[in-house]
């Protein structure tokens, strides 16, 4: 039974042009009409037993005014299971303000996720971000002052022009905040976004890793564990909502696009927002196949630092890592991506970062 | 209706790509009345689905309908279709001289194009009756005043004639129906006359053999009669007569005049070139019709399967698809680095394409094409002759004295003020000057001496860019000639790839190199590994470029809605790899294969 619900809020005060999520700008007609359809939803997932996690992310959460965000958190606290949860919240540092942390905390939200994303000046123009790393900082201090200790901040590198220095001096300044988790994505620009359509390239992938390699050096030696790809953090203040998701674990959703994970099927809500405003929630669904199911579990569990249980794999499939994949697993072995220790699998430090090649070759 | 030719109009449409032929053509059998609206797929005339997709018309066809006059009378149209490609031009001279008339699709939005220069020129050779149409007049973009002054001063033509329809609505094509019964003239020949029938296209047919289409010059052709084919000198009785409307309709003889066609129990479609001239066994035409070219392949290039498996499948595709292609040859041959698989010749780069896409769709296969080569000869010093259509078949260098490599004859007809631009190209493309004929007031004959292996690469989109589109290109094999050629092979990972190996000019040789070791570069995925390529003459590194080890590979971001998505991306990237070879530990696409031909020749100067 799931006990994870992540919740989509969709509108922004303005478009990032990299940006892939579900998202509109933000007009206060759509957002009320849109809370309540969200109650609606939510009413009518059945959720019959207490959540252990709750993740509101958009677009951005705190686009929403007080008292809609007030309406929605309210709402979402009442699933919690209140004796151990974890409650997050995505927010943008242009609009977070003290009365809207306040409401965060009085309604149980306990993690708060922080979109700072650079230190320069440039480069968060180029992405269209509304803040400076002066106010992104300010907004720290100021959620901390509130009660906030489980922060956790993002930063994007490889972007168009960023050099190794421009990432160092990020690397710096993000822990400057010294809050104990830290999430760092590098670019990519995908179809149906502005940047896709107005030819941004991604960066080469030698000059990529080269930039990844120096945040992973320097945050580990700040004491952050890399627990994923991306995701650093200081012992015990891993995202246990984005675990559910890497354990290849079930979870309910609800919003504008929003992807659920339930009884074998995953299924993604309408992506236009009048549908939904309209109460017609359905999208696409897909039952997944044995085939689909051990690709998943590869693709989330590897991503993972720790890998997975050769026990756990074998709960889940009824047969064997090891004689499944005899003839893939020395190659990889060889290749220096993959390792074995006692009974977990798990990617190496090269692994990791080659990992689409790491799946390509466990895909049937 | 008792037979009387001068009731027949045998004529084509011709037209630059896109300009509308095949709607005219549908709406010709629609207004004759010959096929009716239900019945017509798209464009019927197209009938390859392949055709049909890239809009072009490769297999020529012909369709009997009747026409009934304003005149009164009740006429029988031919209507003849012609393929648009250089590498048919051949084809489409021989279904030319089947028609006495051509109606000449003009778009009244874009004016007279290359191509339809090109047609033009060859209908003019044929001594063809041109009717003018300016279609697509219910445009909005439409201009026929333009139109009109650009067929006068390019093509120079009365515009007297000329007639506005749109196949699209069907305006005007009644008006263009009895121009064509007004101009065009009715078939000359003699009924009584010894029979001489022109072949123009053929077909197989698993339970009647070759079914070949015939335009009855002179004399008459029936069921019973004993053949010649003039050119093979082989005898057939033929079993069949008819005409097709389109769908065929036995009639039991075609007399002078007539288009339609026979079958005779010919087995083999390598018999009926077409230009052959049919005449009867014992009262033989004196002479075989003009015009008649053996076509040759004059392109080479390994065919392999990506799957080793599927080499049985291969060999029997390609035994279907020569039962109707005359002009395709092949032979087994193997290659160290992509296994067994076939040499085959091709009439052009065009014909080749056409060929991996139907086997590739049709049959099903994953190809892989080697860079195309031409036929060489190499003189050895022990005094033998080699001919190789492979270049890994390049002796050493140590037993060659000399290579000679085909030249065609090519006819570039231009408008005059692309002369000076086109002679330079030839220059570049070691051309030897042979003449420029004056054609008329605006257009001249350039002639070339030109190394068919220039003309293969690229020549063609480079005299399309220097005259705008409007110079046409046609060649004829000429002679072998020396030149001082070498051949250059590919170094992947440190070892020869047999199938990347060509023949280059040595003085181009470096350029060459660099340039093909680039693009595989841009080609060739990252590996694991640093993957080192060389361009090689005769062991010596002339080039290098290096495919530097993959890094990064994995996705940034990976929530619950990404899941799905990025598990998609890579079931379909796993595809993709499917369709790689690999050689050696490097996984190489398809693509790489045929590099050579991509390259962008402006840059080696």
């Amino acid at each position: 039974m799931a006990e994870s619900l992540y919740v989509h809020i969709p509108f922004c005060a303005h478009i990032c042009g990299y940006c892939d999520f579900t998202k509109v700008i933000y007009q206060e007609e759509w957002a009320f009409s849109y809370v309540d359809r969200l109650i609606e939803q939510l009413d009518g997932l059945g959720i019959n037993k207490p959540l252990k996690t709750v993740y509101v992310g958009g677009g951005t959460p705190t686009s929403l005014p007080s008292c809609l965000l007030k309406k929605v958190l309210a709402k979402l606290s009442t699933y919690l299971d209140k004796s151990d949860y974890e409650f997050t919240i995505e927010a943008n540092p242009e609009n977070l303000t003290e009365e809207k942390l306040l409401i965060m905390r009085e309604c149980g939200v306990n993690r708060l996720s922080i979109g700072v994303e650079s230190s320069h000046l440039k480069f968060l123009k180029l992405m269209g971000r509304g803040h400076n790393f002066e106010e992104a900082k300010e907004k720290v201090a100021l959620a901390k002052k509130c009660g906030f200790t489980n922060i956790t901040c993002d930063l994007i590198y490889g972007l168009p022009t960023e050099t190794l220095e421009d990432v160092k001096q990020d690397v710096v300044a993000l822990l400057s905040l010294d809050v104990p988790h830290l999430s760092t994505y590098c670019l990519s620009v995908n179809p149906g976004t502005s940047w896709h359509n107005q030819g941004y390239k991604e960066m080469d992938d030698e000059d990529a890793a080269n930039q990844y390699d120096l945040i992973l050096n320097e945050f580990r030696k700040a004491g952050y564990k890399r627990y994923e790809v991306s995701n650093f953090s200081k012992p015990g203040f891993e995202s246990r909502h984005n675990l559910t998701y890497w354990h290849d674990e079930e979870y309910y959703a609800a919003g504008l696009g929003a992807s659920g994970y339930l009884s074998g099927e995953r299924f993604t809500f309408t992506k236009n927002l009048l549908a939904y405003l309209k109460g017609d929630f359905e999208g696409e669904r897909e039952t997944l196949s044995e085939k689909d199911l051990k690709e998943e579990f590869f693709l989330t569990n590897l991503r993972l630092e720790e890998g997975f249980s050769l026990e756990n794999y074998k709960e889940r499939f009824g047969s064997s890592f090891l004689s499944d994949y005899k003839e893939q697993l020395d190659k990889l072995k060889s290749d220096g991506l993959l390792v074995f220790e006692g009974d977990r699998v798990r990617c190496t430090d090269k692994g990791i970062l080659l990992l689409d090649r790491v799946l390509l070759s466990l895909f049937k | 209706m008792p037979f009387n030719k001068k009731y027949i109009r045998n004529f084509c449409v011709i037209a630059h790509i896109d300009h509308g032929k095949s709607t005219i053509c549908d709406r010709i059998l629609e207004n004759t009345g010959a096929v009716e609206k239900r019945n017509l797929s798209a464009q019927m005339l197209d009938d390859m689905e392949l055709e049909q997709e890239r809009g072009i018309t490769i297999k020529l066809n012909a369709v009997t309908v009747t026409f009934k006059s304003k005149d009164g009378n009740e006429y029988v149209f031919n209507l003849i279709d012609t393929p648009g490609h250089v590498d048919f031009t051949y084809e489409v001279s021989r279904s030319l001289a089947a028609c006495e008339g051509a109606v000449l699709v003009v778009d009244a939005t874009q004016g007279v194009q290359a191509q339809t220069l090109a047609n033009v020129y060859l209908a003019v050779d044929n001594d063809l009756m041109i009717i003018p149409v300016i279609n697509k007049i219910d445009l909005p973009s439409a201009d026929i005043p333009l139109a009109k002054k650009e067929i006068e001063s390019k093509i120079g033509l009365s515009t007297n004639d000329v007639v506005c329809v749109s196949g699209k609505t069907g305006v005007g094509i009644d008006e263009m129906l009895e121009k064509v019964v007004e101009l065009v003239p009715p078939p000359s020949g003699d009924s009584e006359a010894p029979l001489e029938a022109l072949i123009f296209d053929s077909y197989y047919d698993s339970y009647r053999g070759v079914v070949v289409l015939v335009r009855v010059k002179n004399g008459r052709v029936k069921v019973g009669d004993k053949i010649r084919l003039m050119q093979s000198g082989k005898t057939y009785t033929v079993t069949e007569v008819g005409i097709r409307t389109p769908k065929e309709l036995s009639t039991g003889v075609l007399e002078c005049g007539e288009v339609g066609y026979l079958t005779a129990t010919i087995k083999d479609i390598k018999d009926v070139f077409p230009g052959e001239t049919v005449t009867l066994e014992n009262k033989p035409a004196k002479e075989p019709l003009p015009g008649y070219r053996k076509i040759m392949p004059m392109v080479y290039c390994g065919l392999y399967p990506v799957d080793s498996q599927k080499y049985g499948d291969l060999k029997d595709a390609l035994e279907k698809l020569t039962l109707n292609d005359a002009s395709l040859v092949y032979e087994p041959e193997s290659s160290k680095a992509l296994g067994f698989g076939f040499r085959a010749g091709f009439l052009g780069l065009l014909h080749m394409d056409v060929i991996q896409e139907r086997l590739e769709r049709e049959y099903n296969l994953n190809l892989i094409l080697t860079a195309p080569s031409v036929k060489y000869r190499v003189n050895l010093t022990n005094g033998d002759v080699l001919t190789i259509d492979n270049p890994s078949e390049m002796p050493e260098p140590s037993k060659i004295s000399s290579i000679e490599e085909p030249y065609v004859l090519a006819s570039i007809m231009t408008p005059k003020d692309y002369v000076g631009s086109i002679m330079q190209l030839c220059q570049d493309k070691r051309g030897i000057y042979q003449d420029l004929i004056y054609f008329d007031d605006t257009r001249e004959t350039l002639k070339y001496l030109i190394p068919l292996s220039e003309i293969i690469f690229n020549f063609f989109d480079r005299l399309k860019s220097v005259s705008r589109g409007y110079a046409s290109l046609d060649y004829t094999l000429d002679t072998f000639r020396p030149s001082d050629l070498a051949k250059m092979d590919i170094y992947l990972n440190g070892d020869p790839i047999d199938a990347l190996s060509t023949v280059v000019y040595r003085k181009s040789a470096y350029s060459r190199g660099l340039a093909i070791v680039s693009k595989l570069k841009e080609i060739i995925p990252k590996q694991q590994f640093e993957v080192p390529l060389q361009a090689a003459i005769n062991g010596k590194v002339i080039a290098r470029s290096d495919i530097k080890s993959v890094r990064k590979d994995v996705l940034a971001k990976c929530y619950g809605g990404d899941i799905s998505r990025k598990k998609k991306l890579l079931e379909k990237q796993k595809e993709g790899k499917k369709r790689m070879k690999a050689i050696g530990s490097v996984e190489v696409p398809q693509e790489a294969f045929m590099a050579l031909l991509s390259i962008d020749e402006g840059n080696e100067k």
